[in-house]
C-alpha cells in the first residue's frame, strides 16, 4: 500500500465534510503567485538562452562562416540558407532516414521497455532487485564510454559478439564487419541507443505498473479475462499518461541523438548515405564552419521534431487542463 | 499440490527469463569492468578472455595517477550537486505554477519548456560560450552550472508537473479548510507527497549532468577546473595509441558516483513515479 | 518541521556554494603577465619535459610572464578554438595539425609571424613549412613531423626465408606469398593495410606520378582521374589484394594495426614509427622497422607528411611574447629533444638517420586548398577506396567520380 493511497483515503473522508466549501485555489485564482513561481526558471533560461536563441535566428538569415565569425559580423542573405537547405536532396533523404530511425528506436524502446516492466512484476524479489540494479549500472555509464565498449565488443577483429555467435553456431561470424553497410551501421546504433534508453523507460513503467490495483486485475482473472485482455482494458488506460510522457520524450531525444551514431559509426565512415539529422547539422554547421546554414538546420530540426511529437505533446498538455 | 508446483515452475520460468534479460543488458558493463582488470595482452587478444584469471590493478593505478583525477572528481561533484539542487527547487516552483494555477502566458511557458528540449545542443555551443564570456564566466564552474541548469530545468519542470497533477487538489483544499496557510499546505502536504517524485527527477538530472561532456570541454580551460568527463577524454584524445586498460579502469571509476547516488535514493523512486504521474 | 529546516539549510548551502564557485576564478585572460599555450595531449603524455624546458627558458628571458600550458584533444580542439574566436579568451599559442592550418589561415584566424626570428627557418621541412604559409606570409611555425614506416616481425621474415628486405612493391608481393605459407591462419596479413587507409593509398598515387588536385590559374582541378593516378590506384588495389587481409571498408584506426600485430595477425604493418610502443610483450624483441619501398627500385613509397604547426591567433593579447615562446619551443635544442623522443624535427639540417627520418625524404601532402578539410570530412577519398577495393566500381569510375567531387568541393567560394 503506497503512502499516497492512504492519504487519498484520508482525504476522501475529509472531502465529505468540505464539499460545501468553494475551491480555495484553482485555475482561476492566483494573481501574481504563478508568475512569481515561474520567474526563476524563466529568468535563468531567458538570461542564458536568450542570446543564443536570438543568435541562431539571426545567423540563419546570414552568410556566416569562419571568416565572419572572426570578424563578428555576417552578411544578410534573407531566407537563402533555408532555401539552400530545403532544396538540398541530402536534407530530405536525411530527414526521411531520421524519421524512420526515430520510429524504430522509439518503438523498440517503448515496446521492449513495456515487456521488461511487465516481466519485472512477475519476478521473485531477488531477481527483480538484480535486474533493477543491473539496469541502473547500464544507466550510469557515460555515453562515450558505452560507445567505446560497444565498439570494442562488435569490432570485426576480436569482438566478443562475433566469437559468441560463432561459438553458438549461429553461423560463421568470425571477422564479420558489423559496420560495413548503412543498414548494419544504423542497426548497431539502434541497439546501442535502445540499450541505453531501456533503464529509464523500464524503471518508470514498472513504477507505473505497480499502481494498477491488484484487486481489479484479480477480479478480471476470475471472470476469465486473458492476460492480453487485462493488459488492454485495465493496465493500459491507467499507465497511459506515463506512456505518453515517455513516448514524446523518446521522440525528442532519438530524433536529435548525436553522440552515439557519430562516435560509433566514426567520422571516417560517415557519409551522406548514413547521415542522421544531428550529424547532418554537425557536418554542415561545424565541419564546414557554415554557421548560418547550421543555424537554419537547427531551427528546421526543432520544427520537424515538434511536428513529429505534436500529437503526444498536445495530449499531455490537455491532461492538466481537463481538471 | 499440483497447482502450487505449477506456480513454482512458472515462477522459475519467469525468473529464468529475468536472469537472461539481466545477462544481456549488463554484459557491456561487465565487459568494461573485466577489461579494467585484464593485463594488456588479454585485452587485445583475438580470443576474448571472459573472466580475468590474472587480474591486475595497474590500470586503476594508471587512471588514478593521471593528473588532476581527484580535483576533477571534486569539480564534477560540485557542479552536479549544485545543478541538481538548484534545478529541483526552481523546477518544482514552476511546476506548481503550471499544475495548480491558470494564468495568461501559461501556454507560452509550456511551449518554451518543451521547445528548449527540442533544440539541438550542437548549435548552441558557440553562442553560449559568447554569452558566458561576456559575463566572464568561461573557465568557471559557475558558468558550467548555469549552462547545465538551462538544459536540465525544462525536463525537470515537465516531469515534476506530471507528478503534481497526480496529487489530488482535494488534499490541499481539505488541509486549507482545516486552517493551514498556503505555505503550510505547501510544506506539510505537497512536499512529502512530492518527495519521491523529486528524488526520481533528481536522479535523472544527476546522471545527465554527470555524464555531460562537450559544454564542459569548451567552457573549462584549466585542468584543475575540469569535470571528470573531460578528464576521461584525455585517455582517448591523443593521436597516439589509446591505453584501453586505463580507459576502462577510468570509466569504471567515473561510473561509481552515479551508481552510489542511485543506490542511495532508489527506494523512493518506484514509489515516487507511482504516486504522481499515473493519476493524471 | 525537520524537513523545513533541512530545506532551508540546503537552499542556503546551495546559494553559498554558488557564490563561492562564482568568485573562485576568472577567465584565463592572455595578458602580458600570463601566456596561454594550447598543445595537444600527445605532448603531455610523451614529452612534457621538453615543454617544461621551453617554458623555463621563456620565463627566464621574460620575468614576470607566466606560461600556462593547456592540453587539448584532437577530436574537439577546433570546436573550442572556434568558440574562443567568437567570444575571446583564447590561447596565445595554438598547436594545429598541418592539414588544419589552411582553413584558418584563409579565414584570417592567425597573426602573421616574422619567419626569420625562428631557428633553422631556412631549412624547415618543405611540407610543414608550406602548411604554415598563406598569401606570401608565414602564419605557422613547423613544430614536428611524423612519417610512415613499415614495422615488421624479424622472426617471421626469417622463417619465410626472406633474406633481403623488399626493395620494391613487386618484391613485397613475392615475399607476402612466402609469409602466407608461414602462417596460413585465416585473416593473417603479411602486410596489414586497412582498406580505406588513404594515407597509404595516395602514396601509391604519388609514386606513379599522379596527384590529388592542382591549381590551374586560380581554379582547382582534381587529378585522380589522370592516367598516372589511375595507374597508382590500380597498383594499390592489386597490392592490397596480394598482401593484406584487413577489412576493405574499415579505416586505419578500427582496429589499430598494432593491435592486430600484437595478436599475431600480421607479419608487418605500415604506420607511424611509434607503433613499436604497442606491439605487445611477446613480439617486442622481434620487431624492427624499414622504409616502405615504392614500385621502382631505390625509391621509397611517398609517405604522408603528418605533423603539427604552432600559430598565434589574432585574438592573442601579446603576439610578440607568443612568438618568443614558439621560438623557444622550436629552438634547435628543443627540436633535438623532440627528435630524441622519436619525432621528426622540423628542419632538414637536423634530420638524423632513423628509419622514420629516412622515410620522410620522399613525402606527399594534401592540396593547400581552403576547402580541403571538407574533402577529408566528407570521406571522399575513403569512399573511393572502398568502392575500388570491394569492386563496386571500376578504378576508372571511382576515380573519376572522386575527382569530380573534389574539384567541386575545392572550388566552392
Amino acid at each position: 500500500m503506497s503512502e499516497g493511497t492512504s492519504t487519498t483515503a484520508a482525504a476522501g473522508t475529509l472531502l465529505g465534510t468540505s464539499r460545501r466549501r468553494r475551491r480555495v485555489w484553482g485555475r482561476a485564482a492566483g494573481g501574481a503567485v504563478p508568475y512569481v513561481l515561474i520567474a526563476p526558471v524563466v529568468v535563468v533560461i531567458g538570461v542564458v538562452l536568450g542570446y543564443p536563441l536570438y543568435w541562431l535566428g539571426k545567423l540563419s538569415l546570414e552568410h556566416y562562416t569562419l571568416f565572419e565569425l572572426i570578424r563578428h559580423a555576417g552578411t544578410w542573405v534573407g531566407l537563402d540558407n533555408y532555401r539552400s537547405v530545403l532544396s538540398d536532396q541530402i536534407f530530405w533523404h536525411t530527414l526521411l532516414r531520421t524519421v524512420i530511425f526515430t520510429a524504430v528506436n522509439v518503438g523498440l524502446t517503448i515496446v521492449l521497455g513495456m515487456l521488461i516492466a511487465l516481466l519485472l512484476v512477475r519476478l521473485s524479489t531477488w531477481v527483480r532487485l538484480l535486474l533493477t540494479s543491473g539496469l541502473v549500472l547500464v544507466w550510469s555509464m557515460p555515453v562515450v564510454v558505452a560507445v567505446q565498449i560497444f565498439y570494442w565488443m562488435t569490432n570485426f577483429q576480436n569482438g566478443v559478439v562475433n566469437s559468441i555467435l560463432t561459438k553458438l553456431h549461429v553461423g560463421d561470424f568470425s571477422q564479420h564487419d558489423w559496420y560495413g553497410t548503412t543498414f548494419s551501421q544504423l542497426g548497431m546504433v539502434t541497439l546501442l541507443i535502445v540499450w541505453g534508453a531501456l533503464p529509464f523507460v523500464v524503471i518508470t513503467l514498472y513504477a507505473a505498473l505497480a499502481q494498477v490495483p491488484r484487486d481489479l486485475v484479480e477480479a478480471a482473472e476470475v471472470d476469465g479475462a486473458t492476460s492480453f485482455g487485462i493488459f488492454r482494458d485495465i493496465t493500459l488506460p491507467i499507465i497511459k499518461p506515463i506512456l505518453l510522457i515517455l513516448t514524446s520524450l523518446s521522440i525528442i531525444w532519438d530524433f536529435g541523438v548525436f553522440t552515439q551514431p557519430y562516435l560509433l559509426i566514426g567520422q571516417s565512415k560517415i557519409t551522406p548515405n548514413n547521415f542522421l539529422m544531428s550529424i547532418y547539422l554537425f557536418e554542415e554547421g561545424y565541419f564546414k564552419s557554415d554557421y548560418g546554414r547550421g543555424a537554419a538546420i537547427s531551427l528546421l530540426m526543432v520544427l520537424m521534431v515538434g511536428l513529429l511529437s505534436i500529437v503526444y505533446v498536445r495530449k499531455m498538455v490537455r491532461i492538466g487542463v481537463s481538471e | 499440490m499440483t497447482r502450487r508446483r505449477g506456480r513454482r515452475v512458472r515462477q522459475a520460468g519467469w525468473d529464468a527469463v529475468g536472469l537472461a534479460v539481466f545477462v544481456v543488458m549488463v554484459f557491456p558493463v561487465f565487459w568494461m569492468i573485466s577489461t579494467a582488470f585484464k593485463p594488456d595482452d588479454q585485452i587485445v587478444s583475438l580470443n576474448p578472455t571472459w573472466i580475468p584469471w590474472r587480474p591486475t590493478l595497474s590500470h586503476f593505478g594508471a587512471a588514478i595517477h593521471k593528473p588532476y583525477f581527484w580535483e576533477d572528481v571534486k569539480n564534477s561533484l560540485i557542479v552536479v550537486g549544485i545543478t541538481v539542487a538548484i534545478s529541483i527547487v526552481l523546477a518544482f516552483l514552476a511546476a506548481v505554477a503550471l499544475a495548480r494555477y491558470g494564468f495568461s502566458g501559461r501556454a507560452l511557458f509550456i511551449l518554451m519548456v518543451i521547445g528548449i528540449q527540442m533544440l539541438p545542443q550542437a548549435g548552441l555551443i558557440i553562442p553560449l560560450y559568447v554569452v558566458l564570456a561576456d559575463y566572464h564566466k568561461t573557465n568557471t564552474l559557475a558558468g558550467v552550472v548555469i549552462t547545465y541548469l538551462t538544459f536540465v530545468l525544462p525536463f525537470c519542470v515537465w516531469t515534476l508537473r506530471g507528478f503534481l497533477l497526480g496529487i489530488p487538489k482535494e488534499l490541499e483544499e481539505a488541509a486549507m479548510v482545516d486552517g493551514s496557510t498556503r505555505l503550510g499546505v505547501f510544506l506539510k502536504i505537497l512536499l512529502p507527497l512530492m518527495a519521491p517524485g523529486l528524488v526520481a527527477t533528481s536522479v535523472f538530472a544527476f546522471i545527465t549532468t554527470w555524464n555531460e561532456y562537450i559544454f564542459a570541454r569548451v567552457l573549462l580551460n584549466d585542468q584543475s577546473k575540469q569535470t571528470i568527463t573531460v578528464w576521461l577524454s584525455y585517455f582517448y584524445g591523443s593521436s597516439r595509441h589509446t591505453d584501453w586498460g586505463a580507459l576502462m579502469a577510468a570509466s569504471t571509476l567515473t561510473a561509481i558516483p552515479v551508481v552510489v547516488f542511485f543506490l542511495l535514493v532508489q527506494r523512493r523512486i518506484a514509489f515516487g513515479l507511482t504516486a504522481g504521474a499515473v493519476r493524471g | 518541521m525537520k524537513r523545513r529546516s533541512i530545506t532551508a539549510l540546503c537552499l542556503a548551502t546551495v546559494v553559498a556554494a554558488a557564490v563561492a564557485a562564482t568568485t573562485s576564478g576568472a577567465t584565463q585572460k592572455a595578458t602580458a603577465s600570463n601566456l596561454v599555450v594550447w598543445l595537444q595531449v600527445d605532448a603531455q603524455s610523451s614529452w612534457p619535459d621538453v615543454v617544461a624546458a621551453a617554458s623555463q627558458k621563456f620565463q627566464a628571458d621574460h620575468p614576470g610572464t607566466k606560461v600556462t600550458v593547456q592540453y587539448q584533444n584532437w577530436g574537439d580542439h577546433l570546436q573550442k578554438f572556434d568558440a574562443t574566436l567568437a567570444g575571446g579568451g583564447g590561447p596565445d599559442v595554438i598547436e594545429m595539425g598541418n592539414s588544419e592550418m589552411i582553413k584558418y589561415m584563409a579565414a584570417g584566424a592567425f597573426a602573421s609571424l616574422d619567419k626569420s626570428s625562428f631557428d633553422n627557418n631556412a631549412t624547415w621541412l618543405g611540407g610543414l613549412a608550406k602548411s604554415g604559409r598563406y598569401g606570401g606570409k608565414t602564419y605557422g611555425v613547423p613544430y614536428y613531423a611524423g612519417s610512415r614506416v613499415v614495422t615488421y616481425r624479424t622472426d617471421l621474415f626469417k622463417k619465410a626465408g626472406i633474406t633481403k628486405l623488399p626493395a620494391t612493391t613487386a618484391q613485397y608481393v613475392a615475399d607476402a606469398a612466402k609469409l602466407f605459407k608461414v602462417d596460413p591462419t585465416k585473416g593473417f596479413s603479411p602486410l596489414y593495410i586497412a582498406g580505406t587507409d588513404w594515407y597509404v593509398a595516395m602514396g601509391f598515387v604519388f609514386d606513379y606520378g599522379g596527384g590529388i588536385a592542382t591549381q590551374v590559374s586560380g581554379k582547382w582541378k582534381g587529378l585522380l582521374a589522370s592516367r598516372q593516378s589511375i595507374a597508382g590506384l590500380t597498383a594499390y588495389k592489386n597490392f592490397f589484394a596480394a598482401v593484406s587481409r584487413a577489412s576493405k571498408t574499415t579505416d586505419e584506426a578500427h582496429p589499430n594495426p598494432y593491435d592486430v600485430y600484437a595478436q599475431g595477425g600480421a607479419a608487418s604493418m605500415i604506420g607511424q614509427s611509434w607503433f613499436t610502443c604497442c606491439v605487445g610483450a611477446k613480439y617486442k624483441a622481434d620487431t624492427a622497422q624499414f622504409v616502405m619501398p615504392g614500385h621502382l627500385r631505390g625509391q621509397a613509397l611517398p609517405g604522408f607528411q603528418g605533423g603539427s604547426d604552432l600559430a598565434v591567433p589574432v585574438t592573442s593579447g601579446d603576439k610578440s611574447l607568443a612568438s618568443d615562446w614558439i621560438k623557444d619551443f622550436t629552438s634547435t635544442s628543443s627540436e633535438k629533444a623532440l627528435q630524441a623522443k622519436g619525432n621528426i624535427p622540423n628542419a632538414t639540417n637536423l634530420l638524423g638517420n632513423s628509419v622514420n627520418e629516412r622515410a620522410a625524404a620522399r613525402s606527399w601532402f594534401v592540396p593547400s586548398a581552403k576547402h580541403w578539410a571538407d574533402v577529408e570530412n566528407g570521406n571522399i577519398l575513403r569512399n573511393m577506396l572502398q568502392q575500388i577495393l570491394t569492386g563496386k566500381l571500376s578504378v576508372k569510375q571511382a576515380a573519376q567520380s572522386a575527382s569530380d567531387n573534389i574539384t567541386s568541393v575545392l572550388n566552392q567560394p
